[in-house]
């Protein structure tokens, strides 16, 4: 540190104060750290709206061939006082409108500015750093917030469904903030992450939940602590060219997210946008009725006895000699014991009992603006929602401040911050009958009532009472969280800029679940209370230095940088039971405690860089490469490399091309490179490793719990990419295509071990999977009048996934689904049944290996969970003060497994244990009946093997995802209350369904493995919401 | 060029990188550190008695195999593992039969670790005395798994070093049933002088031994053997049966006389069982239950006795039996019952019977009768003294690992359960084995799943 001399300590430390007060009061600050040049000459001028001559607040304005640029201010004016000498050239650039050169010989000056008409000049944002669109090597979707920004949901993620093209997004349940399932580009990974990077603002945010204790099948989405209100752009990079500045993570894509900041000499702007609304579930499921219960288990009691009669099967005879639902005078002492004649039984509905109405609001409140120095955006949000499922509640208050500071012609500085509480309260939901609210409603036989002769709750089937978990759920989470970035940016020269930046993504998670009393778990340990708190920080530390130098037609840029990332997940968890009463909840108060706690970290070096370089705006090409270095891995492979090169060739700059006036653009793009993935990972996956906590008698015990692999190493996914895009009618219609091939090579793969060697399973790089596919995305100005415009987006992608090579199948967390080489992963597994012999009402299976049985060895393949295409197409209307937006979304070819079907539709065998569903009720009777639904018997294989193809359904669906209509209210009569615009809308969201599957949606999955999709077992289904609300600024 | 000065003092932070990446785990250790003195030694004996105790093995699903196969139990539950093997359909793909097979390797796995490493460990503190127990309680826990896959699955591929690497213990074949067994003597042998004599119910000591070698002789029919080792369990002072029945299980009670091998429960360590049977009031699952025939014999004075204890009924109007032989708070700290001294008289009951000796046979088996409260047996000839200790046994060991194996091992389970084949008698190899081991696939499966 011997190289700061004294005076240098006296600037440092100046700087740093400056940065300090920067963060307690940012704007009364105004630093000069350059004295004020000599002045040859005043400009004063003014930028406006070449088309309708308004001026155009915070354009900047720069003097060819200096640092020195201001901005406008608030009526569209700026002042140059500079050494320069007139005539000087201006260069004058504003977000949308298409930047120009101006010579001025004298002030004042007017510089009009014209809108663009198309997209070329969109400033894109890519890795580390920004690029126009026309410019881009790379296969890059943006979407438009403005278009989804009122649909009410929690997590923006959702918002994109269906919105951009090779993006695969999929609601796991229908509760707000729930987890999604989300592919860029198809699945390229078994046992690792899938889930693309996320980098908002520069910081790089954990998407993995940080629940600990199970609210069963969801689990809650860490980046619903994200407020969509806040988000400016979102930005999809897909293609090797475009991710692999981000390398060892960015094999499933990356997801930018830039927030709102404020603008250069602007004046103050207020924003508010509320909505109210409501969310319920449009289809439940159809269960039969008492009576129609009753006569079917009636019907699998006489088949059964006399399939027992058949095959002399003495125990069976007895089992079956009695049917359950007979007078109460029958026999009243033989087993089971009578029930009533069907006739005789009621139905209690319990669906309509624990589905609801639930209310949605939502408050944001922003204030952006600047002056010539410093720039700010302050938001506050409040979301609240309610499920359609009871006493599934989500809450999200998020505080956002975001500043920038230009310290002079050369330093600035700036910082990104969000502080979001969201507080849930949960259910159970998915599998296990224990505390399982809407296994409780669907699963609870109809004919069983909910509370017995003496007024207690009545326990069935082994799950809960609904009223009892209606009223007695207590479970919720708090996620406190802080995303926080910090920037300093040095123009050393006007070419060569170096920044650095200091980020942090801290959650602190609490969970508490209480059971009382009457719940079962309650029962069981005399009450039942566990607490968690889970603490996660990421922290990043980054600097890139770039460059970029324009020599007559040959355009030059170079970036080189290095990043430092750690992670550090702590939990703590509690538990005790054997309360003195229900009072008493908190864990303090329990006669019997457990607790632990845990840790675990792991860091990540890196270095990267990029070259560009186009020639006259019509050849481009580009080249990246990353070193990573992670500490998961082995000495042996600790580092990783990621090169990506990508060129482009703008046709329509030929000189061939430049008259063909229908053509506005033409491109073609492609690109090639590799790029890595080792999420989700155990931080210490290379080592072989003994575990604590297997304990005996209170005895500290350790156990052998991992193989070492010194070998192991990043997953590679190399991937070609060709793009073209297309502009007509001076883009009125674009057209952007995209072919690509991913090739993952070194699967992170927990490849099963014959348990003969004490271990299940060790993780190692085996395995290949490819994902082929196409997208195509396309924009049409139908219709542009003066008081009408209709524009059309489509999207739609296509991927084939393929798993190339795999040593051995892989069976997933549920059983019918595998991972077999040949096949896409997520392939379902099970006994194909044929047909139901009309004669005798037998389900015949398809006997594979034809050995006369069906085995395990008869399990066959009937599809995957993944869909052949998926895509979205939106209509937006524009007429006079109305916009009217409705978006369809799609996705076809995919089957679901219905879990719900397989316990519902068990022939009555499930008796007093299951509901049934009315699909139930087509069984075969008698000989001659045509139906894929088998003779009830218990006996047999009907009822009793599992899993069968009768319960996979085709998942393929068009959905009315959203419709909006809005009303702006016209100038002249807000101006009057001093307000600059006001927008009212009336928006509904999941209006309408066409589907073939038979549960109330398609689109639904219980866990939240990565590695299980498209399975349904009582999670709630997509709500349809309708709600009203405003956008207000000022 | 001043100004890069300030660029500087990021770049020293940096650092060295190879530092940097050095992270170390805090709740694991490297393999190499685990088994290295005493102290360590003692806690992968208790982690080896935790596997043993698991959920999937002792702590509820191996006992659950045998009594969901033994006719008694019908399933009322909703998952489809216990119902294939409740109505004799178990597939290869059976995810209790496979979890249970995994637990076991994985409690051999503990057991080879402890005696490959606990003979070379060089600690002073490390007395010969626990070195012995520990070695001892290795061989026999080994012995144990080994026994059980025997009798469930025939024929195992006999591991017998700990596995360090993913290619250790490659390409071992399929001993038969026959060496299985052997190896299960070999291991016993071997513990019965290096473990203590003192009494512990909870861990292995020479009477653990002995009582294990009584059944493993009469799995081999043996019988002197077998009475042997009876005897000398039942011989000794602490081991006694309890009467009335449910004093061995009712009122919380832990390590009675009556268990010569009971795996122990903690808060921090607990099992499944209650899970299953207990009716959902009472926190349980009830994913099975005692039959109705079953019911009825143990609620028949002149069969069940006191025996009645082990099942209770639901509040009405469900009025649903269910066993409750697991049933304490908090949940899942019932013990589990591997041995008990009433098995060591009925299997020399049944080793003195099959040797001639029908009244010293009588004597046994009434004694059993005698503390379960129900009158003498009167059988007088070896057919209907083999038929009174089968009727016992269903009624003594009805919630236990003992029913299925015992008919099976009498070859009296096609003709009581209606088996339509003999390929019952044993568990499918898992599946998931077969798709991994050659050694397991193909001919080298069970037939007939």
């Amino acid at each position: 540190m011997e190289i700061f001399t004294s005076k240098n300590k006296y600037r440092l430390s100046y700087q740093l104060a400056i940065i300090f007060l920067l963060l307690v009061s940012p704007f009364y600050i105004t630093a000069q750290t350059v004295p004020p040049a000599t002045i040859n000459s005043e400009l004063k001028g003014k930028v406006i709206d070449a088309a309708n001559k308004e001026p155009l607040p915070g354009a900047v304005v720069r003097i060819k061939g200096t640092t020195h640029a201001v901005s406008t201010d608030n009526k569209g004016r700026f002042v140059f006082e500079t050494g320069q000498k007139f005539p000087y050239t201006l260069l004058i650039s504003f977000v949308g409108y298409q930047p120009r050169e101006v010579i001025v010989s004298g002030s004042p000056a007017e510089i009009q500015l014209t809108e663009n008409n198309n997209q070329l000049n969109d400033v894109v944002v890519v890795g580390y750093g920004t690029q126009t669109r026309k410019s881009l090597t790379g296969s890059v979707s943006t979407i438009s917030v403005e278009e989804v920004k009122d649909k009410p949901v929690a997590t923006f993620e959702q918002q994109l469904q269906g919105k951009a093209a090779g993006l695969q997004i999929s609601a796991s349940t229908g509760i707000p903030g729930d987890g999604m399932f989300i592919r860029v580009r198809g699945t390229t990974s078994i046992n690792a992450s899938n889930d693309p990077l996320y980098v908002i603002d520069g910081v790089y945010v954990n998407s993995n939940s940080l629940q600990n204790i199970t609210t069963q099948g969801q689990a809650n989405n860490p980046l619903s602590d994200i407020n969509p209100n806040d988000i400016e752009s979102i930005t999809v990079l897909k293609d090797a060219d475009a991710t692999a500045i981000y390398g060892a993570r960015a094999a499933n894509g990356v997801i930018l997210i830039t927030t709102k900041r404020g603008k250069l000499n602007s004046a103050p702007k207020v924003t508010l946008n509320t909505y109210f609304g409501a969310a319920w579930a449009p289809k439940l499921w159809d269960l039969s009725t008492g009576p129609q219960h009753a006569e079917l288990v009636n019907e699998m009691y006489r088949n059964s006895e006399a399939d027992a009669i058949a095959a002399n099967n003495t125990a069976a005879i007895n089992t079956y000699r009695y049917v359950p639902f007979r007078a109460l005078t029958d026999n009243p002492t033989a087993s089971p014991a009578p029930r009533g004649l069907p006739q005789e039984q009621q139905t209690y509905d319990r669906l309509n009992k624990v589905f609801r109405t639930g209310f949605l609001q939502n408050y944001d409140a922003s204030i952006s603006g600047g002056n010539d120095k410093t720039t700010y955006y302050i938001g506050a949000g409040l979301n609240k929602q309610q499920a359609d499922l009871k006493t599934n509640d989500f809450r999200r208050a998020t505080f956002k401040i975001n500043i920038d500071q230009k310290i002079n012609d050369i330093f600035s500085i700036g910082t990104s911050n969000t502080l979001t509480q969201t507080y849930r309260t949960n259910a159970r939901v998915g599998d296990g009958p224990q505390g399982g609210i809407l296994q409780s409603a669907l699963h609870t036989p109809t004919y069983l009532p909910e509370v017995n002769a003496d007024g207690s709750p009545a326990k069935w089937a082994g799950f809960d009472n609904l009223d009892v978990l209606i009223n007695n759920t207590n479970m919720n989470s708090t996620s406190n969280r802080l995303i926080s970035n910090f920037y300093a940016e040095a123009k050393i020269t006007p070419d060569l800029k170096f920044r650095s930046s200091w980020s942090i993504d801290y959650n602190n998670y609490k969970e508490f679940q209480y059971w009382n009393s009457l719940t079962n778990l309650g029962i069981a340990n005399h009450n039942l209370g566990t607490s968690s708190i889970s603490d996660n920080t990421v922290w990043t530390n980054e600097q890139t230095l770039a460059y970029n130098k324009t020599l007559g037609k040959h355009n030059f840029g170079a970036l080189v940088g290095n990043s430092l990332q750690g992670t550090v997940l702590g939990t703590t968890l509690a538990q005790g039971t054997n309360f003195p009463n229900d009072s008493f909840e908190q864990i303090a108060s329990a006669a019997s405690t457990t607790s632990s706690s845990t840790k675990t970290s792991y860091r990540l070096s890196s270095f990267f860089g990029r070259v560009n370089y186009n020639y006259a705006g019509k050849y481009y090409a580009e080249f990246n490469l990353r070193a990573d270095g992670s500490s998961r891995f082995g000495a042996n492979h600790q580092w990783g490399y990621f090169p990506s090169a990508g060129v482009a060739w703008r046709i329509k700059q030929e000189d061939f091309l430049k008259n063909v006036s229908v053509i506005s653009d033409l491109k073609l793009r492609g690109s090639i490179g590799v790029t890595g993935n080792q999420n989700n990972i155990n931080d210490f996956a290379s080592r072989g490793l003994w575990g604590a906590g297997a304990n005996y008698q209170n005895n500290p015990g350790t156990i052998p719990t991992q193989l070492a692999n010194p070998e192991l190493k990043w997953e590679s996914t190399r991937q070609i990419n060709i793009g073209l895009d297309l502009g007509l009618f001076s883009d009125r219609l674009t057209l952007g295509a995209d072919v690509y091939h991913k090739y993952t090579s070194d699967l992170l793969l927990n490849l099963p071990l014959a348990t003969s060697s004490g271990f299940t399973s060790i993780l190692e790089n085996a395995g290949e999977i490819s994902n082929k596919g196409f997208e195509i995305s396309i924009s049409s100005t139908n219709i542009s009048r003066k008081d009408f415009r209709w524009t059309t987006n489509f999207n739609f992608s296509r991927n084939i996934n393929k798993i190339e090579k795999l040593p051995i199948p892989v069976v997933a967390a549920y059983a019918a689904e595998r991972m077999v080489q040949g096949l896409p992963v997520n392939s379902f597994f099970v006994y194909k049944q044929l047909y139901v012999d009309p004669q005798t009402g037998n389900a015949v299976y398809e006997d594979v290996d034809h050995d006369g049985k069906i085995t395990s060895s008869d399990l066959q393949n009937v599809g995957t969970a993944l869909p052949k295409f998926t895509g979205g197409l939106t209509n937006t209307f524009l007429y006079k003060g109305f916009d009217l937006s409705v978006f369809f979304n799609f996705v076809y070819g995919n089957k679901v497994y219905n879990n719900n079907a397989y316990f519902l539709e068990g022939g009555g065998t499930r008796d007093a244990n299951r509901a049934i569903d009315t699909r139930q009720l087509d069984r075969w009777q008698q000989p001659g009946d045509i139906t894929d639904m088998p003779r009830l018997t218990a006996l047999g294989t009907n009822y009793t093997l599992s899993p069968t193809s009768r319960n996979i359904e085709n998942g393929s669906f068009l959905r009315l995802s959203n419709v909006n209509l809005g009303y702006t209210i016209p100038k002249s009569v807000i101006e009057k209350i001093r307000l600059s615009s006001v927008r009212v809308y009336v928006s509904g969201s999941n209006l309408w369904l066409i589907t073939k599957y038979r549960g109330p949606d398609p689109e639904v999955n219980v866990s939240s493995s990565s590695t299980v999709l498209g399975y349904d077992l009582g999670t709630p289904p997509m709500p349809r919401t309708l709600q009203v609300g405003a956008n207000i600024t000022f | 060029m001043k100004r890069l000065i300030y660029i500087v003092p990021f770049f020293i932070l940096l650092g060295s990188c190879k530092k940097f990446l050095e992270t170390q785990p805090q709740q694991q250790v490297d393999q190499s550190e685990a088994i290295t003195n005493a102290s360590s030694a003692g806690t992968a004996v208790n982690g080896m008695f935790n596997v043993l105790a698991s959920n999937d093995y002792y702590g509820s699903n191996f006992p659950a195999l045998s009594y969901l196969s033994a006719g008694d139990i019908q399933w009322t539950g909703s998952q489809s593992a216990p119902s294939e093997i409740n109505k004799h359909l178990t597939s290869a793909t059976n995810t209790n039969v496979g979890s249970a097979w995994t637990a076991i390797y994985k409690t051999i796995s503990s057991a080879n670790y402890i005696i490959a490493t606990v003979p070379g460990i060089n600690d002073p503190l490390f007395t010969t005395a626990t070195r012995n127990q520990y070695l001892g309680e290795a061989y026999f826990v080994r012995a144990l798994a080994y026994f059980d896959l025997a009798r469930g699955w025939g024929g195992a591929q006999l591991i017998l070093t700990p596995t360090i690497t993913a290619s250790d213990n490659k390409d071992i074949r399929r001993s038969t049933q026959a060496e299985t067994y052997a190896q299960v003597l070999k291991d016993l042998d071997a513990a019965e002088p290096l473990v203590p004599t003192a009494l512990n119910r909870n861990r292995v000591t020479q009477k653990t031994v002995w009582a294990l070698k009584a059944r493993f002789y009469l799995y081999l029919q043996q019988w002197a053997q077998a009475e042997q080792y009876a005897t000398q369990v039942i011989t000794t002072a602490d081991y006694s049966l309890l009467k009335p029945y449910s004093a061995f299980f009712a009122n919380s009670a832990v390590s009675t006389s009556e268990s010569v091998f009971e795996l122990a429960y903690t808060v921090s360590n607990t099992n499944n069982h209650s899970n299953w049977w207990l009716p959902p009031a009472l926190g349980g699952r009830r994913e099975w239950a005692p039959s109705d025939v079953l019911v009825g014999l143990l609620n028949n004075p002149l069969v069940g006795g006191g025996r009645s204890a082990l099942i209770a009924q639901t509040a009405p109007p469900g009025n649903l039996w269910y066993g409750k032989l697991y049933y304490r708070t908090p949940l899942g700290t019932d013990p589990a019952y591997i041995i008990r001294t009433a098995e060591l008289y009925l299997i020399r009951s049944e080793a003195r019977a099959q040797q001639g000796n029908l009244t010293g046979a009588l004597a046994d088996l009434n004694a059993v009768r005698d503390r379960a409260g129900v009158t003498a047996s009167t059988a007088a000839t070896l057919p209907d003294i083999l038929l009174a200790l089968e009727n016992e046994r269903r009624v003594e060991f009805p919630f236990e690992a003992d029913r299925w194996f015992n008919l099976v091992r009498t070859d009296r389970a096609q003709t009581l359960l209606s088996l339509p084949d003999k390929h019952l008698y044993l568990f499918p190899i898992p599946y998931s084995e077969t798709l991994v081991d050659p050694n397991l696939a193909g001919a080298n499966r069970n037939p007939g799943y």
